[in-house]
């Protein structure tokens, strides 16, 4: 800046004074200078702390605010990001299917979607649906088309499987047998050269696409009736279409949303997925007036029969005065397809991890399931009880509300049931009448929150005690000679064929011909008679009415009963003391009714239909009723016939008795 | 040169730092402005008396969900506060206009607001026209307390809170439950890790810091500032209650790692002394609660909620805790009308009180807690020789829980608790207990003045 030079020029003699007071002055300069270089120094030095302060508080109030604003907050449990799937561009997928006698595995882009090498399980078809544009399985079945009927089944099923999607079939052990030409037919049509052909123990793979091309197909010829076809192993490339060809083009509301979601992941259910004209998923039945069961909770036991589970839901979710938002559906296991269809219908559903095996399982379930129940809904003093394989009537919270204050208020109740299980086409006639009984049907069923809490529960049987919940809730130490109350013809009906009891010879036997309300708002008849004096009063209104039938004549033969309407008759059957069931057993049978154990029994009395007539039977003498019989009557014995026959039939239940 | 060198550089550096600290300057204003905008915003409401966008945003939170028939009701402290004062006036004119606004012009960041969870079916297109009408909305979930009790169920997670947020005000609605033990909760407010913490300051909420117990409200329509909201209908005894609300959760996990190393008795004694126990619990909570007394759960009593959420059947009697000031001397009369004849009393009002009722087959021990500046104590006397006891506890504030179906209180500090009473080694259950000496808290305290026996040692 302003830099003193000497001046070489200047004379100094003459100049001294100027000089010296020039030198003066730039002593003077040059302490201004000092003054200015210290004074930026000064500065500098200010503004360093003024900025170190000011970072640090900036850091410290932003630190502050982090904190402020998470610090309590933060989830305990610090989720770690997922890693995402990659964006599926492939559009190719290799496909692996292996069939053999003993062994079938089915391999989609390296990963095993199917496996199966059990011994004496699986034989048959299996079938493999995938979506044909992520390549995702939407649903598994195997069809044991070497057993009768089967064969329709896959029929049915590979109709309701929509367009486009990729199928892939192989066979395990043997699945020609049953195999008819419809289903044959249904093969070719969808690209296989074979089927058309398979025969007993061959082989055979095949993958295409439903309504389109053919990926492949290999088949292996069974040499000899004694042998099997070799191994054959399918390798074969399938072309994956856009996501937007895979899926219908329904409006956007929140409901097909819903039904967006779980027809993209699941297959199998027909028309709910059709693009055209799906078949609705919200019902708004009638409401019902005056509904006293609104409030009620609905749990709904469930297991992984998704196909039962939405059936089951549909006919609930339509019976009129139904509360959607009082259905928790408990399903035993972490299965992903009963979710989905808990979710499509909006409902809300509870996952459980199984806990020990068979009939304990199912029975840990149950108590878990009320056990939540009464959790998620403090205020409810009951909760309906729904199994998975039940169609639920139309009336079913009709006919509840209009008997649930008895629960209420006669302790000599233990249950209302949906079920009589005496109530087949044949013995079943009048939906307004109400019957009490000593013996717990279930089968949809009304539990007091005080019996759960009070008595159930806490020695509810434990997990490695193999027991049925039911037949346990039957033991006289818990029923404690409390009675339920059931319809003459029953709110629900049992289709389940394919459970841990179930057998198809079972239900066709003592569930397929059973009665089932279809009539809307039944006005219930004389429900205050149900309560434990008036009950007996009417009991004793009954058989003084009742005609008594012709004691000389069989019991089983259909003129036992004359061919009249509407009249009251009563039969006297032998019966020594108040657990001597032989005759009733016998009787039971050729009624072609429940006869694996007794049911439907109030004091030795029977009450059901036959021939349009209110047909009473009496054990005498345990029945308090015996006093009725005319003492020219001789009471009818029924001689069981030998042994095994009676305990051959079906050893599941048999077995379940036992306990 | 260097003389030149040095100046430039002193003028460059200084006029740098003039820039810099100007620019630091604007920064740190910009930064405050925005980090105390609700501070400022407060200041300008003060000087024009009313801050109208929280009134608006509140008007057009109602209108939300009053167009999807969701029933809320207002529980936001601080106008609870003001509507309480105004009460009388309030409920008389329900539905004049105000000439002021009163209530929700006060500028917060937040109004809150409450929702029964069974009175509304799940959000079916509500957060749809919430944006729509502006609004930007964050909902907070998590896992149900009411399965979390039991045995492997998982259930779909539940809503917890939502958050609405329209330009600088946010509406914070809190989500009630009802559980067993007729109470309502609500569930602690926690951010998921990828959820924006900034979103609101989530510091400044009323609720949500812990989860909470509440009474059942009974509610009650009124117009404030032109708005049609529900209320408590006593706001007192609603903003009492939340001052001491807090909940805590059983150790539903620990407890069934403690029943996988000893398991549950299920044999009939023990299933018959766990109903028992259990009905003289809801007797005695019926009978406290009625009286007015705070209680807690004690002793045995307490470490069967702590280690095994349950009553443990080899405890014999069911045990709680009151604090000495809470004493009145109607509680005898009271059980004994309650169908419980005193068994015994040790002890004065002034020192080592304890009561014992007689119920069915099962004994209730009262026991009185006195407050020291850095303990709380009670008291133990042996009827035979007069001995006296002390039990020292760690100081400790009271929580709510659910237990048995019942909304009681348990010391929040329980761990302390537990530990003074039963040492390190809580966790192994011991069958044989000797409450003079088996406590590792318990001290000698003299022996009673045999004159004053027969009024501090009283057995029936």
């Amino acid at each position: 800046m302003d830099e003193w030079k000497p001046n070489p020029t200047v004379k100094p003699h003459k100049k001294r004074s100027w000089y010296l007071a020039w030198k003066y002055k730039l002593m003077n300069q040059r302490a201004l200078r000092k003054l200015c270089q210290t004074g930026a120094v000064l500065f500098l030095l200010v503004t360093v702390i003024v900025n170190i302060k000011l970072i640090l508080d900036t850091r410290r109030a932003a630190y502050e605010e982090e904190e402020e604003s998470a610090q309590d907050y933060d989830d305990e449990m610090l989720n770690v990001e997922v890693p995402r799937h990659p964006v599926n561009n492939k559009k190719v997928l290799d496909v692996e299917v292996y069939s053999s006698r003993s062994k079938v595995y089915v391999a989609v882009d390296g990963t095993t979607v199917l496996e199966d090498e059990a011994r004496e399980q699986g034989r048959g078809i299996h079938v493999i649906v995938l979506n044909q544009a992520t390549g995702h399985v939407m649903a598994k079945r195997v069809f044991d088309t070497y057993s009768p009927h089967e064969d329709e089944a896959m029929v049915l099923f590979l109709n309701m499987v929509a367009r486009g999607r990729i199928l892939i079939f192989t066979i395990k052990d043997e699945g020609s047998f049953h195999l008819k030409e419809t289903a044959k037919n249904v093969l070719k049509s969808l690209g296989s050269q074979v089927a058309p052909f398979l025969s007993w123990r061959d082989m055979w793979t095949f993958v295409g696409k439903k309504g389109g091309e053919v990926y492949g197909e290999k088949h292996a010829k069974s040499p000899a009736l004694s042998t099997w076809g070799d191994p054959v192993l399918l390798k074969t490339e399938v072309h994956l279409t856009s996501v937007e060809d895979a899926e219908c083009h329904w409006p956007d509301t929140e409901l097909n949303r819903r039904r967006k979601r779980f027809c993209s992941k699941v297959e199998g259910y027909g028309s709910v997925c059709s693009c055209k004209d799906p078949t609705p998923i919200e019902f708004n039945p009638d409401p019902l007036k005056d509904n006293k069961v609104f409030d009620v909770p609905v749990a709904v036991i469930a297991g992984n029969r998704p196909n039962y589970l939405y059936r089951m839901l549909r006919s609930l979710l339509s019976a009129q005065g139904v509360n959607p938002q009082m259905i928790t559906v408990f399903i035993d296991g972490y299965y992903e397809e009963p979710m989905d269809v808990v979710e499509l219908f909006g409902l809300s559903g509870i996952q459980h991890t199984p806990i020990s095996i068979k009939n304990a399982r199912v029975s840990q379930h149950y108590k878990a399931s009320l056990t939540a129940t009464f959790n998620l809904f403090p205020d409810a003093k009951f909760a309906v009880v729904l199994e998975e394989d039940l169609d639920i009537s139309v009336d079913f919270f009709s006919f509840l509300s209009q008997s649930i204050h008895l629960l209420a208020e006669d302790d000599s109740l233990y249950c209302i049931s949906a079920w009589n299980d005496q109530g087949y086409e044949h013995t079943a006639e009048d939906p307004s009448l109400l019957y009490r009984v000593e013996t717990m049907p279930g089968l949809g069923w009304v539990l007091r929150k005080s019996l759960y809490k009070d008595e159930l529960e806490p020695k509810w049987p434990t997990p490695e005690k193999l027991w049925d919940w039911d037949m346990w809730m039957r033991m006289p130490e818990q029923r404690k000679g409390r009675e339920c109350i059931i319809p003459d013809i029953s709110r629900s009906y049992h289709f389940g064929i394919v459970g841990l009891n179930m057998n198809g010879y079972f239900h066709e036997a003592y569930f397929k011909k059973h009665k089932f309300n279809t009539v809307p708002n039944v006005q219930l008849k004389n429900v205050e008679s149900l309560r434990k004096d008036n009950y007996e009063t009417e009991i004793h209104r009954l058989l003084g009415e009742a005609e008594v039938l012709d004691h000389s004549k069989n019991p089983c033969e259909d003129s036992f009963v004359p061919d009249t309407e509407g009249r009251v008759y009563v039969m006297f059957i032998r019966m020594e003391q108040e657990a001597d069931f032989t005759t009733w057993t016998q009787l039971a049978k050729c009624l072609h009714i429940w006869d694996l154990d007794v049911r439907g029994n109030h004091k030795g009395l029977w009450r059901l239909f036959r021939k349009k007539n209110h047909f009473l039977v009496v054990g005498v003498p345990a029945s308090p009723y015996s006093f009725k019989k005319p003492s020219s009557v001789t009471p009818i014995y029924m001689e069981p016939p030998a042994k095994e026959e009676g305990a051959a039939a079906v050893p599941a239940v048999a077995a379940a008795e036992q306990t | 040169m260097q003389k030149i060198n040095r100046n430039v550089v002193l003028a460059l550096l200084s006029l740098t730092s003039l820039v810099f600290l100007l620019f630091q300057l604007c920064y740190y204003k910009f930064y405050l402005s925005q980090k105390n905008g609700a501070a400022f915003s407060k200041v300008r409401g003060s000087q024009s008396g009313q801050d109208s966008t929280r009134w608006h945003v509140v008007r057009k939170f109602l209108g939300l969900i009053s167009s999807h028939n969701i029933p809320v009701y207002l529980i936001d402290p601080l106008i609870l506060g003001l509507v309480d004062k105004d009460i009388e006036q309030i409920k008389s004119s329900p539905d004049g206009p105000s000439p002021e606004c009163k209530y929700f012009c006060a500028p917060r960041d937040f109004t809150t607001f409450a929702l029964l969870d069974k009175t509304w079916k799940h959000e079916v297109g509500l957060f749809r026209t919430a944006e729509k009408m502006g609004f930007q909305w964050l909902k907070i979930i998590n896992k149900d307390p009411r399965l979390d009790g039991m045995d492997d169920l998982s259930g779909m997670e539940i809503p917890l809170h939502y958050i609405f947020k329209l330009s600088s005000h946010a509406i914070h609605l809190v989500v009630f439950y009802e559980r067993s033990g007729n109470f309502l909760w609500h569930g602690p407010l926690r951010l998921k890790q990828h959820m924006d913490r900034k979103f609101v300051p989530f510091r400044k909420l009323h609720f949500g810091r812990y989860p909470g117990a509440y009474e059942k409200p009974e509610l009650l329509l009124v117009s404030i500032d032109d708005l049609k909201v529900q209320i408590p209908k006593n706001p007192s005894s609603f903003l009492e209650d939340m001052l001491h609300s807090r909940f805590l959760e059983c150790r539903y996990r620990e407890a069934r790692a403690f029943f996988q190393l000893y398991p549950d008795d299920a044999s009939l004694e023990a299933v018959e002394f766990r109903k028992k126990a259990k009905s003289l619990l809801h007797l005695a909570a019926l009978t406290l609660n009625n009286l007015g007394v705070k209680f807690w759960l004690s002793s045995g009593t307490c470490l069967g909620w702590y280690r095994q959420c349950n009553i443990i059947p080899h405890s014999k009697d069911v045990d709680l805790g009151i604090f000495i000031r809470d004493y009145k001397a109607d509680i005898i009369p009271a059980f004994q009308k309650a169908g419980l004849p005193l068994k015994h009393k040790f002890g004065k009002v002034e020192d080592s009180l304890e009561l014992s009722f007689q119920g069915d087959d099962v004994k209730l021990d009262i026991f009185f807690f006195y407050e020291e500046d850095d303990h709380i104590w009670n008291g133990g006397t042996q009827a035979k020789s007069g001995k006296k006891f002390k039990y020292l506890f760690p100081k400790f504030t009271l929580c709510w829980t659910e237990f048995v179906e019942l909304k009681v209180h348990v010391p929040c500090e329980t761990l302390q608790y537990v530990e003074a009473n039963y040492g390190p080694e809580w966790k192994v259950p011991v069958k044989t207990w000797d409450w003079k000496s088996s406590p590792s808290n318990v001290q000698d305290n003299g022996v009673w003045p045999v004159d004053e026996w027969d009024n501090v040692i009283q057995i029936y």
